[in-house]
Order: C-alpha cells, then structure tokens, then sequence
C-alpha cells in the first residue's frame, strides 16, 4: 500500500512538475527550438496528397521561419511501409506525420513510430489552455501524449441535390430505402478500406447486417472509388443522393449555383464527429528534431490550423480561429452526444470488426 | 531470290567462350540481385504471418485468406475474359496498321505511326473520363445524339459494362502500343521474301499471311505475352467503369489488399503469383514455338529490298480506314480531354463562364512544377538509355545458342511484368537499403530511374530479342572475315540495324518513366519528385482538371522528343 502510495504521490508530482515546467519556460524553450530549427534547415513531413499543405501551409510557414518543408505526399498504406523498410534498415527519414486517424493509431503508434509529442509544445498560444475549446491540447491516445487532434467537425450523414430529392424526403435514415432512390444513391465503395467502408460499418454497427444489406445491395447504391465521380452525378442528378462526397468537393459545386444540400443530422442515427483532415504526431529518431517541434507547434497554431480550416471546412479546436466561413453544421453543438468516429477505441477495435463483418455481407451478398 | 538463310544460332557463334560467360555470369548476378531475390523475399513475405516488425511465423494463412476471399475466383475470371476479348481484335487491328505502315505504300504511315506514339501516351485516366462524358446513359454526348433520333427510343452506348470497358480500353490501351512495338519489325522484314512470295503466284493476302505474319511471328507472339498479362492487370478503366456496375476484376482485389490498412502484402502477393503461374504456361509455349527448326531471319548481308506492297487504290481505302479509327478513337475522346483542362469543372458546360486557362497557368506557377518537370526529363532521359545498353546486351545474349542459363536470364526478364507496381517499388526498396546503393541512390533521380529500368526490361529485352532473331549470322561473319573487331561490329553493323528497335524502345521507356507513378512512389524524395508524383497529388485531391492540363503536357513532350528525334536524324531508322 505505502508503495502504491509513494507511486501515486511520485505521479502526481511527475504530473504537476511537468506542467509547470512547461508553462514556466515554453517561451525560453520555444525561442530555443526556433533558433535550432533554423541551424537544421527543413523539416521532412509525410501526409496524403494535400493541396493546402502545397499551395498555402510551406509558403507560409517557410517564411515566417526560413525553414524549408520536405513534403513526402502518398497513400497511407504506401508511406507506411516504406517507412518501415527505411527503419528496418536504420535509416530514419521523417519527422513529422500527418495522418488519419487509422494510420495514426493502428500503425504509426502500434508500431512505436512515433514519440511523445506532450513534451514538444512549447510555443506560447499552443500551450496556452484558453485558446483550445478543449481547455487543453487533445491527445487522442491512451497516454496521452503522442498524438494530437486538432479538428473536432460534425460530418455530413449525406448530401442531396435538391432539384431531385427534397429535404423532407430523407429525414430519417430509414427513408433511404424508399424504392423510390433505388440506384439513385452513390457510395464509395465500402468493400475497401476508406470513407465508405467506414460509413458502412458505423451503420453495421448501430442498425445490424440486414439494414448495411438492404441500403447497399437492395438499393442498388451505386459505388465509386473515383470521388470526383461521385460528386459529378451528385450535381447532375444522375444519383442525387451521396453518401460520402467531401465538403471540400462539394463546396465548389455550390459556389457554381448547384442545388445541393449537406445533410448533417438524420433520424435513426446519431450524428458524427471526427478529426479530419489529419492527426498530428512526430517520428521518433528524427533527423530534425528541433525543425520537427517547430513545425509540429507551428501547425497548432492559429497561423497553421486556420490553413488547414478553411481549406478543408473543418472545424477546428482553437478558440481563436474565425469560424463564420464554416458551414453551421459543421460546429458541434453543445449538449449533444455525438458518436466520435476518431474515438480511439472504435479506431483500435469497433470499427475494425464491425468492417470485416460488413465486408462478408457485402461481398456475399 | 535470296533465301531466309539465319536460324536462332546468331552472331556469336564464333565467340570466345571466356567473354560471353563472363558477361552472361555477371548479367545473370545482377538480374538474380535486382529481381529475382526481390520477388523471393516477397514469395516468403507471403507466407509470414506476424505483424510487421515482429518475429516471423510461417504458414499459409495470407494465401487462404487471399484465394478464399469472396469474389476472388470470379474477379480472376472476368479478368481473363476482359483480356482476351480485349486482345484478339486488338492484335489482328495492330499487325494489320504496323503492316500497313511498314510494309505497303499506303499514304501518310508515318503520321499514323506518330499518332499511335502519341495517344499511347494520353493519359488513362482523364481519357476514360472524357469517354464517360461521350458514352454515359444518362447525359453522354453520343446518347444525347442518338436519342435524337425519331427511331431511337433511350440510351444505346453504356460505359458502365463489360463491352463499355472493352471498347474504352480499345481506346486507352488497344493498338497503341502493339503498333509501336510491331512497326519496326515490320520495317526489318524488307521486300525479299515477298518478291520471291508474288512471283510464286501469291496474292496480297496471301503473302501476308503465309510470309509476313510466320517471319515476324516472335515479335507477334512477345506482344502478344505482354499484352494479355498487362490486360490481367489492367486496373485503371475498370475501377471507373466497372465498379458502379458491380463488375470487379483481379487487379482491383489485389490493389484493395495492398491498399487495406492494416496492409496485406502477403495476400497481395498471394494473389500477383496467378501472374507468375500465367506467364511461366505462356512463356513455355513462346519458347516451344521459337525452338525448333523456325526461321526468322530476314536481314542477311546478300542484299536487302525495302520495297513496299502496293494497294493499288486500295491504299486510299486503307488509309480512310485508319484514319476513322484513330479519329474515332483518339481525336474525339482526346478533343473532350483538351477542352476539359480548359474548363473550370471537366464536363460542366452548363455553368457560367465555363472555360478558364487557370488550371494550365495553376500547374505552371506551382512552384513543384519545374523542379518536378526537370527530374522527370532526366529519370527518362537515363532510363531510355541506360534500358537500350542493358537491354540490348542481354537480348544479344539471349539469342546466342552459346549461353547455358539463357531460359533463366529470360525469366529473370519478365518478372517486372508480372509483378504490381508497388510491389515492384517495394523490392526495389529493399535492394537499395539492403545493399550500400543506399547511400549513392536511395531517394535520388538515379535511384528512380535505375527502379524504372528494371521495370522496362520485359518489353525492351523482348523487342530486341525479336530484332537480333531478324539478323543473319552472315553479317557478322562477313565483319569478322574482313578483320573488324567484335566491338566495331557490334558498333557498326549490329546496332545501326537495331537502331529502329532501339529508337522505338528508348522513346517508349522515356514515356512510360515520365507518366509512372507506381515505381517511382517509394523511392522519391523531395529533391526527386517527378512530375507522375505531382500528377498522383492533383489526382488524388480531386483536382481532375489540372491533372489533365499535366497530362496533356507530358503528351506533348513526347510528341516533342519525337520530332526532336527525327530532326536530330533518327529518320535513317524509317527505311
């Protein structure tokens, strides 16, 4: 007992010395970090193919430090496993991942990629508790410490054009087994890893085999990989419910006078958050260290986040971000329980086993 | 009449044994090191079942899982049958262009000859897309048309089936490619036998088919291997078109397991070995078929004729003929792509100002843009060459009787064909950090370009093979009875004949290592980044318009190296 409690006590201080170390000095360390940075030069960061991390995020964070961003852009499967060739050979390459929440969890921390990121924050308005809706910097991890989320939006159930389909007309989630849209809605394909397939197991998950069955082999949903594709029958009409366009895609089409409407809540299911567009966390062994925690602060920060928000029409977690450019629906609401589709537990377990029992329906069926 | 003298027992017949084990032994190496222990490690990869990073368990677990998985059998089958519809008319339509540009009289060849050169390198993807915007029940151009008419009742064209992606295939990959790699055989064939053929009595037709298509048969029959097996794996089309109609096939059960997270590399594998078993059955008949008492030569050095059958007024009709085909099915699907990277939203013509030149000037102010467009033109610039030299020394050794592990070497050769594009980047990763090329190559240009010659070997070995087996031993023999070197010969005689297949090949692979993405997309860094990676991220995020502005843009620079080509004097490889 007496060493549990000297265990505890040892804890708790552990706990409290950290955190008033790095309130205390993080602007002593921060100015550190930057002038170190700047003496390694770049900072090699892995992601998906990322339009804002091109056109906006390098320019602007190159020159507010001078440090070059190295952006390695693929497929999270693909950088995983040249990641892990590269490491098995001790060359050690990246510094900074920004992936999704799959690849963050199943891969990046499972295979102990990655370190803790906590003891990393030291720029003033990141380490700052007021300026994060949260109180805090979110780790999504167990520890947490290693992997940090900083979007938190509601996701759309679906997205309708209104010329064909009215709101009232897919109120519940019920409602899209009408016969009336049978072959009228699109999907990405949900018997592969992505969105789709993760929408299917939520819903496998929450209504059972037989509703994933009526909805995506009875109602002849008509599947894609090819995004793009989904979002052009969305807009002509030609399957004018979808299931899993992107705000980002979608948004143009509205701008061009298209009548399409996101559909955030629906009856039947609860509504969704999530940490898109990535989670944030840094390589272990990395060859710029101090250029990884400048960049990794960097993009906590107003600055960095607000790129990523209003490129992406996320939902950040900062207080301080201009939010009036998001859809409303977007922003969670305060007193309602939303099913967390980042939640680690459901990343690490519930979702994978409700995938694979989808997939043996779907791909019987 | 000078007779088809030459048989397989080529050139070296008279070579030192000393010299040619010596390169066949260190060939050998290097083909063992750089494919064939790849492929090894991934075959035992397969069959480990720990997660990565963890001791290794073996069993058979991924390939149960991999052979077991629902649909599997039936995505093999359809598969087999897209690429065999696909390859019977596509390779009658090619033999029948490269014949009619190579070997007739009929007006404009050349120009048809570029065409192809240059729609095979169109980009797939954009292109099937145009097609959707031609052919989709719903709102296609051509539907539109027909449903027009008072006789017509609904959509007669549907993309989105078993024929909509046979003929979109015929579009993207069809003749294409065929006819570039038959052309220049044709060309070698010169007009003796045919001579000797029509003052025997034969007609047209008959030459052709008792003369031309037996003498050119291992060149068919290459392309032919190539083609099925790039059709098994054909994927791109497919996941357009097939995957809204439930139609699934091979490739895309593969590319799920490598891309499923976490990855399944050993199922993927599981499943790329039907390719490995595919083409061990179709090279045992290839080589049964090139065995045996088959003469193949037609370039021999008692004089040689390049004089081309004459149509008569048939070649007007010929060229009418190839002409709507190309326009058909390159112009109009090509017209919809260069209109599409001028639009603000590809198809979209019912939107307000619909045309706009930002996506071209987009592409070229990104700041990636010109770093990526100058590793690019040096990758193919060292991968066109660097497969010539290699290539052609090996091909040179594989025709040679004297070689004692020349089925090996061959095998060695394909592999690259038969294994998917990332799994291909894979093994080559491993190569390079396993071995000190780490720190010369990894991540740089070179690295890329070594990767992508190791890629190219299949088609460039093969087109030379089926050049040096056209080549009399007389043309050597002469060489040396007159006291010139090996090496002179080889500089002077040999390579000058191949130069057409070498032209061919070298453009070929300059193209294909500008628009691959799958070899290069482990292996660049940032300093390396080809254009193909830029073209992914465009792709990849939806940006459809200016991928096509980017893919227009690598068309045009080899239309480009063609012209440059022909300028610099590689016309002398034409006659």
């Amino acid at each position: 007992m007496e060493r549990l409690l000297v265990f505890v006590a040892i804890i708790v201080l552990g706990g409290f010395g950290t955190g008033w170390s790095q309130t205390k000095v993080s602007e002593k360390d921060w100015a550190a970090a930057v002038e170190g940075a700047k003496k390694e030069g770049k900072v090699v960061v892995f992601g998906s193919p990322d339009p804002v991390m091109r056109n906006d995020v390098i320019p602007k964070f190159t020159a507010r430090y001078g440090i070059a961003i190295e952006f390695i852009a693929g497929r999270a499967s693909q950088f995983v496993s040249r990641v892990e060739t590269e490491r098995a050979s001790g060359i050690y390459t990246v510094d900074v991942y920004l992936a999704g929440p799959d690849t963050s969890a199943n891969e990046l921390y499972k295979d102990k990629f990655i370190d803790p990121l906590k003891p990393h924050l030291a720029m003033p308005e990141v380490v700052d508790g007021s300026k994060w809706k949260t109180g805090k910097v979110w780790f999504a991890d167990p520890q947490d410490q290693f992997i940090v989320r900083a979007f938190n939006s509601v996701a759309s159930w679906l997205f309708i054009n209104t010329e064909h389909v009215k709101p009232d007309e897919v109120r519940h989630i019920k409602d899209l087994l009408n016969p009336k849209w049978r072959g009228k809605i699109s999907a990405e394909d949900p018997t592969t890893t992505g969105a789709g397939a993760n929408m299917a197991a939520r819903i496998h998950s929450q209504l059972g085999e037989e509703f994933v069955k009526n909805l995506y082999v009875d109602q002849k949903t008509v599947r894609t990989r090819e995004r793009r594709q989904m979002t052009d029958w969305l807009a002509r009409g030609t399957q004018p419910i979808c299931l899993n366009c992107r705000e980002d895609d979608v948004r143009p089409l509205v701008k061009e006078g298209f009548k399409i409407l996101e559909i955030f809540e629906i009856g039947g299911m609860p509504s969704t958050v999530n940490g898109s567009p990535w989670m944030l966390s840094l390589a272990n062994k990395a060859p710029h260290p101090k250029a990884a925690q400048v960049f990794a602060n960097w993009i906590l920060s107003k600055e960095g986040l607000e790129s990523y928000a209003k490129g992406y029409g996320s939902a950040s977690l900062r207080t301080d971000i201009d939010e009036s450019y998001l859809n409303p629906g977007n922003i969670p609401k305060k007193g309602v329980k939303y099913f967390d589709d980042t939640d680690w537990k459901w990343i690490v377990g519930g979702r994978h086993e409700s995938r694979e029992k989808m997939w043996k329906v779907l791909k019987t069926g | 009449m000078k007779s088809p003298t030459a048989t397989l027992s080529l050139p070296l017949t008279r070579f030192r044994l000393r010299p040619i084990r010596i390169a066949e032994f260190s060939f050998l190496v290097f083909l063992i090191a750089a494919m064939g222990l790849p492929l090894l490690f991934l075959l035992t990869g397969s069959f480990n079942l720990a997660a990565p990073g963890k001791p290794a368990v073996y069993g058979f677990d991924n390939w149960l899982r991999a052979f077991t998985d629902p649909g599997t059998l039936n995505a093999l089958w359809m598969s087999f049958l897209l690429s065999v519809v696909r390859l019977i008319p596509a390779m009658i339509l090619s033999v029948l262009f490269a014949w009619l540009i190579a070997r007739t009289d009929m007006p404009g060849g050349k120009w048809i000859e570029s065409i192809c050169w240059i729609a095979y390198f169109v980009p797939d993807f954009p292109l099937v897309l145009a097609w959707i915007l031609l052919l989709d029940p719903n709102f296609g151009f051509l539907n539109t048309l027909v449903k027009s008419l008072p006789f017509v009742d609904g959509a007669l064209f549907n993309p989105y089936s078993f024929w909509g992606i046979v003929w979109v295939h015929t579009s993207t990959g069809g003749i294409w490619f065929k006819v570039m790699l038959l052309v220049p055989v044709f060309r070698r064939l010169g007009a003796t036998l045919e001579e000797a053929a029509r003052v025997a009595g034969a007609n047209t037709t008959t030459m052709l088919w008792r003369i031309t298509l037996p003498v050119l048969a291992p060149m068919i029959l290459a392309v032919s291997v190539l083609s099925f097996i790039r059709g098994l794996q054909s994927f791109n089309t497919e996941l357009l078109l097939g995957t809204p109609s439930g139609i699934y096939v091979y490739s895309t059960k593969i590319y799920d397991f490598l891309h499923r997270e976490p990855r399944a590399y050993g199922e993927a594998t599981a499943l790329g070995s039907v390719f490995l078993v595919v083409l061990a059955i179709l090279l045992y008949f290839y080589w049964r078929y090139l065995s045996g008492d088959k003469k193949f030569t037609v370039v021999t050095g008692q004089g040689y004729s390049t004089m081309r059958v004459k149509l008569g007024n048939w070649r007007y009709a010929a060229l009418a003929g190839c002409l709507f085909y190309v326009a058909v099915m390159m112009f109009l699907p090509l017209t919809f792509l260069i209109i599409g990277s001028f639009m603000r939203r590809y198809g979209f013509f019912n939107i307000t100002s619909p045309f706009t030149l930002n996506h071209w000037y987009n592409m070229l102010a990104d700041p990636i843009f010109l770093v990526a467009l100058k590793n690019s033109l040096i990758i193919a610039t060292v991968t066109a060459i660097g497969g010539i030299l290699l290539y052609s020394a090996i091909a040179y050794l594989l025709v040679s009787r004297r070689t004692i592990t020349a089925p090996l070497l061959e095998s060695l050769c394909w592999i690259p064909h038969v294994l998917p594009g990332i799994l291909l980047s894979l093994s080559v990763l491993w190569l390079f950090l396993a071995t000190p090329l780490r720190y010369f190559v990894y991540g740089t240009v070179w690295g890329i370009a070594f990767a992508l010659i190791l890629a190219d070997s299949p088609v460039t070995t093969q087109a030379f093979k089926a050049g040096l087996l056209q080549l009399g031993a007389d043309l050597e023999e002469s060489a040396r009875v007159s006291g010139a070197s090996w090496t002179y010969t080889y500089r002077r005689i040999l390579l000058p004949l191949l130069a057409p297949i070498a032209a061919a090949v070298g453009l070929m692979n300059f193209g294909s290592a500008l628009t691959s993405i799958s070899t290069p997309v482990l292996l660049y860094s940032h300093q390396s980044r080809p254009l193909a990676i830029l073209l992914l991220e465009y792709s990849f995020t939806g940006e459809l318009e200016r991928a096509a502005a980017l893919g227009l843009l690598v068309t045009l620079i080899i239309g480009a190296m063609m012209l440059i080509g022909r300028k610099l004097g590689l016309q002398f490889i034409r006659e």
